[in-house]
Formats: C-alpha cells, structure tokens, sequence
C-alpha cells in the first residue's frame, strides 16, 4: 500500500513506485510551490529579520531531526542532542582556524565544506559512543545516560580544555572571510538563510530516503517492539547504534552551519536547555513524522518571536518583562507543551493529517 | 486501436484467437495484473503465452485428449485462466465450479461432466477432489497451485502446477510446434465451455457453448458498446458466472484490455478502487451494496459535507431523470451539474472506484429504479443487461442515451427476440448453446427451431425495449383486482439504509401490507447515537422509537406510488431473512411461498384488527444452538 493517498485508477506495478515521492500531480505542485517558497519567496521578498527567522526556523530542524530520528522512530529517548550539535560546531571551527590549509583550499573555499563533512563523521562518532549503552539499557535509564552525554561533552569537555585551545579564553570567534563556501563568502542574513535552506534539503532528502531503506524498517521494527523485532532477524545493537551515528553526524552538521550564523563559538550556545528543546520540538510537532520536526520548529521558534514583539510594547510600562524575557520565553514553552500534550498529543502532523484527510475523504467523514 | 477489427470465421476458435494476440502484443502489452504483497503484479501477453502453452502441453503429456474436460475451482487469479485457457488450447472443454458450491454438487458436476482433469486452487480445493475421487472414476489427476498446507500430500493422483509446466517444457524440447499445430486442428464449432446452470428446483444441467458462441457473443455486445485495449478490467466474480466469462474471456481477449486480478476476495472493493475499471460488469447486489455504503457515511459525515452531498445530488438527480425522459438537459442545470460534479460527483465517483467507468453493466436480477437513479445521479453510466447461460451471457442490453430502468433494453446484433402467445421470451443468435450435456429432453424443450425458449416471461414495449418479468409471478392484484408488484415495492423499501429485507404481501387480500427487516448495524449505531438500550435484534427490532424510524422509510416511499400500492400496515420482523433458514435462495431472492407458511401468525395479524402479534417459536444459530423466542411484535397502521 502506498503511503500516499492516490486517486482511483493510479496503481503500482513495481515497489519502486510504490515507494516514490511525488506520486500525484497534486503533490508534485504542492512540493514545486514549497521550494519556491523556501528558495525564492522567503529570501527575496522578507526582511532580513524575517529571513534571520528563518534561518533559526531551519536550525531547529536540523536539530529536531535528529531528535525525530531516535525517539520518532528508533524509539530512543535521547536528552542530550545538544551535546553532538556542539561536537559538530567546535569540529568546524578548529578545523576551519587551526588546519594550515594549502592555498588552493583557501582560495576554492573548500576549507569550510570539508569541515562540514568532518564535522558529520567526529559528531557522529561520538555519537555513537554514548549510543553504546542504548544495547543494554532502555526508557528511563538510556535518557540519563544520553543526559550524561551533554554533561560530560558540554559541560566538561569543550569547556575546560577544547575552549582553552589557541588560549583566547571561552569563546572563538572566526575572523571575515573565514565561511568560505566555493566563490561564496557567507556574511549576510540572505547568504546564511541559503546555506540552510540547502543543508535542510539535504538532510530531509538523507532521512527519508533512509525511512523508506532496510535501515528505517529497522528503526520503526525496533520502536514498536525491540523483542519482536530481534526475533525477526534484526540486529538491534547494529541498528540503534546507526540511528545514533545517523542523528549525531546530522547533529554534526547543524552544529558546522551554526557557526556560520553566529562567526563565534561558545559552550554556552549549547546548553541542556536546548536538548530538551528539541524534544519539545518534536512533541509539539508529532513525533515520528518528518514533517513534525519541521512543523514543530516553524511553531516554536516563530511563536517565540511573535511573544516577543508582543512583549516589546508593554515593556515600556514593565521594563522587566523585556529584561527577564528568557525566563518568559522558557514559561511559554513549558506551557505549550502541557497545552499540546493535552490537546493535541499526535502533534501539529497529526492535525496535518487529518486536514489533508477530510479533503481526501470528502463528501464524507471516512 | 478502437472497436472490433477482428473477423469472426466459423475457423476461428478462442485459442486461435489467443495465439495471435500474444503475438501481436508480445512482451510490449500488460495481458493481467494480479495484486500481491501490496503492488499490481502485470503478466505481459509473453507471460500468459508462456504459462499457457507449457501448462497446456503438460496436460497433454499427462494425457489430455480433444474433447476431455477440464473442471476448474478457485477465487479469481491469473492462474484460474492460465489453466483455463491451457484446457482450450490442448482442444479441452472447460468446466467451471462456484467457489461455495457444496460438496455433493462438485461431485454431481465432476461425475456429470466427465471431467479428467480438476484444477483446484489449493489445499481446500484439493480436499474437495481427494473426498469424491472414490466416486469419480474418470477423474485422472488433480493439478493444484497454492503450495500452501500442501507439504504432506503425496497422492498419486496430485501434481502441481509447477510440475505440469515442466512437463510441458520437456514435451516442448521434444516436439517443437506441438503447441501450435494443436491449436490449427480447433474448428469454430468445437465445444470450448460447458457451463452448469444452477438449479435451484431440478439438478444442474450443463449448457454446452461452442468457441464460435462465445466470439459472437463478444463480438456483438462490443459493436453496441466498443472497448479499447488501454482499458482496465476487474476481475473478481466467480469464473463460473457466465458473465465474468464474457467479460474477461468473450470480449477481454477480442480487444485485449488488461484483467486485473484483487488480492482477496475481500479486498475486491478496495483493489477495485486502486484500479479503477473502464468497463464492469456485476450483479444488483453489488450496486446495491454501494449504494447503502454511500447512503451510511452519508448519515455520518458533517454538516457542511451533508449540506454539499444533498445539494450535488439533487442536481445529479434533476439531470438524471430529465435524461431519462430524452428531454433536452436547460443550460444553467447543465452548469450547476457541473459545478455539483466539481464539488462532490467527482471525488464521490472515485471512492467508488467509478471514476474511468464507461460501461457499467448490471445483470442476473432486477434491480430497484431507486438504485438506478442513484448512479445516473452520479452520472455513472449503468445499464441493464438481460441474458442467459444458454446464449453465451447476453442478449440484450440498454442503448448509451436510452436507458429505462424498468427495462433491459433492445437485442444486440445479430439477435432476434420475439414472445410467445403466453408471454415467454425467445431468442436466437449466432450465441446460442448446443444443447445441454447428456440431457437430451432439456435441450428439445429449451432449443426449438434454434430459438431459445428462456422460461421468462416479459413483453416488448412501446419504445421496443424488452420487458422482463421474474420467473416466479411478478405481479400480483388485489382483491378488487387492481394489480400491483410487490418486487418493485420491495426494490423501493431497500433502497433505505436503515431497512435491509421487505417482504411485501397483497395477493388477493384487501390492501398491502410489509413485513420489515432492519439493518443491525446502521440502526444499531442509530440507536447508540439516540442512547437507546437494547441486547439484541428482536428486542431492538420492537422499539417505539425504531419502529417510528421505519415507519418514516415505508412513508417515504410510499409518497410517490399510486394509491391501491401504498403499504397500510408493516411488521418488523424479530429476526434477518436468512438463506440458511431457507427463507432466501443462494442468492438471495425471497422465497415466498415459504416464509408465508413459515410467518402465517404475523400475515393473519397484518389483516386482522389487532395492535401486536404474540411469536413463540425457535431460532436455530448457525452453530447449532436453539433459541425460543416469546416477544409481542408491533402491527403498525400506516395512514394514506
């Protein structure tokens, strides 16, 4: 059965069709409009501060990816994804600084997207290093190991001795000129707006591709029920530590373009606060769809915004509540996610569906 | 390619036939596509021939002469054909059985017929062979197919499939051609199918149809309604209804359409819809089915989807009955049928699986006009074809543009129809059967001067459209005379979802009173939304409330027929008529005489001045449980 509802009379006769993207016309025009969107419309008809947005939109997601990856769909509950983007980003940088590149790297900017690569592969190992537990414990004990991940990466790690490097104290800052992609430097809103929109493709093209492979089988046989699946045949071990791989190295690759957005580095970009961010992301955005990841991130990061252009005018009256925003900010989530949890707790894909269902259904309710 | 190119020759013969489709369409062309694990499997033209030609040789290797016949069992599956056609090719005459049929009837059909060769799906079916071989003593081998449940059999008399292919293949090495020159011996006259007719009142008597019936047959309903080979067919009626024969083999192998074949029998609905067919063909039942499925979510959908439904069908209707009236459709309906269509025809025709119909057929039993009405309110083409076995399927059929629903239409080429001084109807075509197999006096009453006498009775109307009565008598009158059929009233009364079966008596009495069924599970689910308690069907059957449900149906209905056919007083019935109980036939046409012996308590209530009618009698469970119902049933009065 195809996962997409077709018209009467469209039928398959071969599994690759069966499994294609794009089926219907309707479809077809409906992706076309997205990516106009996302590649001309944002871009050039927003401001910058719009496309800013858009870009932070696109930096959850590659985030919330990930997190979709191993609780949506590998069924492993992870609290510590931050520590794997903040991996990725001091990967980047080091590189980007510390590595006498020869010229002609410089010159061609490959410097920037080799580290990026790097970046996906340290991220993902280390990744996976702290997925080794996932084989022996599960549920409660495996987010406090994943937990563990954060505190001793993060919190340790990075902070006591990788920050040290080049002695320039706590921060990095990575000099103009440095995010260099091809002939293009990357240094305004619109051009780091791009970067994403391109990676963000990337990454939702790998991770769907691989859903529909022997590997996302795998992922979906092992959230349902890891005993049955083991008795199928399935490596569980194997496949829980490449859906620790897979979501560190995208991990990896949200923390390279991180850096190109902000043109420095520091531990405190990477708080626990927002792995469980991501978490909540992915809750409000249904978990175990690609499209929550994505929904959930548009939801947080612009309703975050819109909470905070309404706090602007009443901060002339209260001054506090702009000065203590963040600890608004962290209200507003905690609220929307005991909001979503009560009513809505399939998430913002699930009201998708059903909006595309009772279209499909029409004239009637089933 | 459009229409029919192909000349019809007394030489000509179905394998004929086959082999030069395959060779014209080859590796290029999907012959059939069967669903399994979840996609359309197609065979090309160079698969069927493939299967086929070894399948065939390898029942001649096993012994199949010219003339032997070949019994076939089994659900709708490319295999079925293969091994059909493979009987043909190897000059074999192919017999086939219903699904369902009960054990002494294979036996009575496999013994009657002579059959050497039983191909049988799987281990079901080879069950049902290996329990009357002892009987049977010509039947030489068994050929099954599904390896399922089949690993401890070892008789000699079994072979599968497979096996039978890979003989073929050595005898092929051996004989190159043997296949082909086979098939040039065929004569357009030689027998190809022998096709058993049920019986409900004597044993089965088989109808022999020669190669040369079923082309013309094909040949000639295609010139009144041409197909094209881009079409989609569905098959999933039994093989052994004369009408899934003229379709997937008459007119399917002429034009070459692709056969689709589902993947259950219960999921014939859902795969139809997958497909979506240009061309079907299915008896009243399965459009009446449709039609409550419609009318249930229509109960259950929205308000705004409810508001939009209604609005659309009434136009369809509107433009459906002007239609039928051959009166000229005004131009702001025409727009307004077709913004309805936009709105809602369009997406409702594609969950029926409607959306490419071309020809919808609907033959085998009367069908309501309420029902018609409803599908050419949809703008979905259905037409009513009359025929029998014994004249290879079809005789005659409604015009494109001159459908009446109370009719079945005028003769396709080639075909005569005349009536009889008392009514029965004859015909004569170049489709009428030989005679029947080893029944020599059947076959002189029935073939008489090479018109076939059907045994129905009708008469021929204005408009030259053939009328049809039921073969048990359709209409009855009043006791001051004034006729009424109780069939129609009953179509009508169906046509509500909430009523499931209607039995409408009348016959010589003063007015016309029904007996009423209720749907269980669309009134259940009423009742459950309206918080009324109930534990059974009887007890839910003799609620006020649902009682003032039917009540409205009947009035309904009643509100467009003539005066002496209003029902005035109805009875809901504690329980479904049930086949089982012998109240219906198989396939599920009232048995009248029996259930007004069986209800006589609750027919003598209906015309007696009395409010309820006290039952106590015992219900049999399919299990073989016995339950005594004691329950008051309540007479209602109707006023008119």
């Amino acid at each position: 059965m195809s996962h997409v509802w077709l018209p009467c009379g469209d039928y398959h006769q071969t599994y690759e069709e069966d499994q294609g993207w794009w089926q219907t016309t309707f479809i077809k025009t409906k992706m076309v409009l997205l990516l106009l969107v996302v590649f001309v419309g944002i871009p050039q008809f927003l401001d910058d501060y719009w496309i800013s947005v858009g870009t932070m939109v696109g930096y959850t997601a590659m985030g919330a990816l990930g997190v979709q990856l191993l609780i949506g769909y590998a069924g492993l509950i992870t609290l510590g994804h931050a520590a794997f983007i903040a991996v990725g980003a001091y990967t980047s940088t080091l590189m980007v600084l510390q590595v006498p590149w020869p010229q002609f790297m410089i010159d061609w900017g490959l410097a920037y997207p080799v580290s990026i690569l790097a970046a996906a592969v340290t991220a993902g190992i280390w990744s996976v290093l702290f997925g080794l537990p996932s084989a022996k414990v599960k549920g409660f004990y495996l987010i406090l190991t994943t937990m563990a991940a954060q505190f001793i990466t993060v919190d340790f790690i990075l902070t006591q001795y990788v920050s040290q490097i080049g002695g320039r104290g706590q921060a990095f800052s990575l000099p103009p000129g440095t995010i260099k992609i091809g002939p293009w430097i990357i240094d305004t809103e619109t051009e780091v707006y791009y970067t994403m929109a391109v990676l963000i493709t990337l990454m939702v093209i790998v991770l769907a591709n691989l859903l529909r492979s022997k590997a996302g089988r795998a992922w979906v046989a092992i959230r349902d029920n890891d005993i049955a699946a083991e008795a199928l045949g399935i490596n569980i071990v194997w496949y829980k530590l490449l859906a620790f791989f897979v979501a560190g190295a995208m991990a990896g690759v949200a923390g390279a373009f991180w850096v190109s957005n902000t043109a420095a580095l520091s531990p405190e970009h990477f708080p626990w606060f927002w792995s469980l961010w991501l978490v909540g992301v992915i809750l409000i955005g249904g978990v175990g769809s690609i499209h929550g990841a994505v929904f959930g991130s548009i939801f947080m990061v612009v309703v975050m915004e819109l909470l905070q252009m309404a706090v602007i005018p009443l901060s002339i009256y209260y001054p506090k509540l702009l000065m203590d925003f963040a600890f608004i900010k962290d209200m507003a989530f905690g609220l929307a996610i005991c909001a979503f949890l009560i009513y809505e707790p399939n998430g913002l894909a699930y009201r998708w569906w059903q909006i595309k269902n009772y279209f499909n259904l029409w004239p009637f309710s089933y | 390619m459009s229409g029919v190119n192909m000349e019809i020759s007394k030489d000509l013969t179905i394998p004929k036939l086959f082999l030069s489709q395959c060779r014209k369409y080859g590796d290029g062309k999907v012959a059939m596509r069967e669903k399994e694990f979840g996609i359309w499997r197609p065979y090309t033209w160079k698969d069927y021939y493939e299967n086929v030609k070894y399948l065939s040789l390898g029942m001649m290797e096993l012994g199949l002469e010219p003339g032997d016949k070949v019994s076939m069992i089994g659900d709708n599956r490319p295999e079925g054909l293969w091994a059909e056609m493979a009987a043909l090719c190897a000059g074999g005459v192919a017999v086939w059985l219903f699904q369902d049929c009960m054990m002494d009837e294979v036996k009575y059909i496999i013994d009657h017929s002579d059959t050497k060769f039983f191909v049988g799906e799987g281990q079901e079916e080879v069950d049902k062979a290996l329990s009357i071989k002892d009987e049977c003593p010509k039947l030489a081998k068994v050929i099954w197919d599904d390896p399922k449940g089949m690993r401890n059999y070892h008789q000699d008399l079994l072979v599968s499939m497979k096996e039978v292919q890979r003989i073929g293949k050595e005898l092929d090495e051996r004989e190159p051609g043997l296949f082909e020159k086979t098939i040039e011996n065929g004569h357009g006259d030689d027998i190809c199918l022998l096709f058993y007719t049920s019986g409900t009142t004597s044993l089965p008597k088989g109808a022999l149809l020669s190669h040369w019936n079923m082309l013309t047959m094909g040949r000639n309903l295609m010139s009144v309604d041409p197909c094209y080979d881009t079409d989609d067919f569905v098959s999933y009626l039994p093989f052994a209804w004369i009408g899934e024969q003229m379709m997937s083999i008459s007119c399917g192998l002429q034009i070459g359409y692709t056969l689709n074949f589902p993947e259950e029998p219960e999921t014939a609905q859902e795969n139809i819809r997958e497909i979506g067919p240009h061309v079907m063909f299915a008896p009243p039942r399965l459009y009446e089915g449709l039609t409550r499925q419609v009318q249930v979510k229509y109960i259950d959908a929205t308000w705004i989807k409810r508001k939009i439904y209604e609005t659309g069908t009434r136009i369809g209707y509107k433009v459906a009955n002007l239609k039928f009236e051959k009166q000229a459709v005004p131009f702001y309906l025409t727009i307004l049928n077709w913004i309805g269509y936009a709105l809602m025809q369009k997406k409702l025709k594609d969950h029926l699986g409607m959306s490419r119909i071309r020809h919808a057929y609907t033959g085998g039993a009367a069908m309501g006009p309420d029902h018609f009405r409803f599908f050419h309110a949809l703008g979905v083409n259905l037409k009513q074809i009359y025929g029998q076995t014994e004249i290879a399927g079809i005789s005659v059929v409604h015009r494109d543009g001159d459908v009446k629903f109370d009719t079945v239409g005028t003769p396709i080429p080639e075909t005569e129809v005349d009536i009889t001084e008392d009514g029965e109807i004859l015909s004569k075509s170049p489709s009428v059967f030989l005679g029947y197999y080893k029944n020599e006096e059947a076959t002189r009453e029935t073939l008489v001067d090479g018109w076939l006498h059907s045994g129905d009775k009708g008469f021929i109307d204005e408009d030259g459209h053939l009328v049809v009565f039921d073969r048990s008598k359709d209409v009855m009158t009043l006791s001051d005379g004034r006729p009424f059929s109780p069939q129609y009233l009953e179509t009508r009364l169906k046509f509500s979802p909430y009523i499931s079966e209607a039995w409408v008596i009348g016959h010589e009495r003063d007015y016309i009173a029904a007996v009423m069924c209720i749907d269980y599970s669309v009134v259940g689910k009423w009742a459950d939304e309206k918080k009324l308690n109930y534990t059974s069907y009887h007890e839910l059957s003799q609620k006020d409330q649902v009682c003032d449900l039917v009540q409205a149906q009947i009035e309904e209905a009643n509100k467009d027929l003539p005066d002496p056919a209003k029902i005035r007083k109805f009875v809901n019935l504690y329980k479904v008529f049930d086949a089982d109980d012998e109240e219906l036939t198989r396939t599920s046409k009232l048995r009248r005489a029996f259930v007004e012996k069986r209800y006589e308590d609750i027919v003598n209530a209906l015309y007696a001045d009395t409010d309820t009618v006290h039952m106590d009698t015992t219900i049999t469970y399919e299990d073989g449980r016995e339950q005594r119902i004691k329950t008051d049933l309540q007479v209602r009065r109707i006023d008119v």
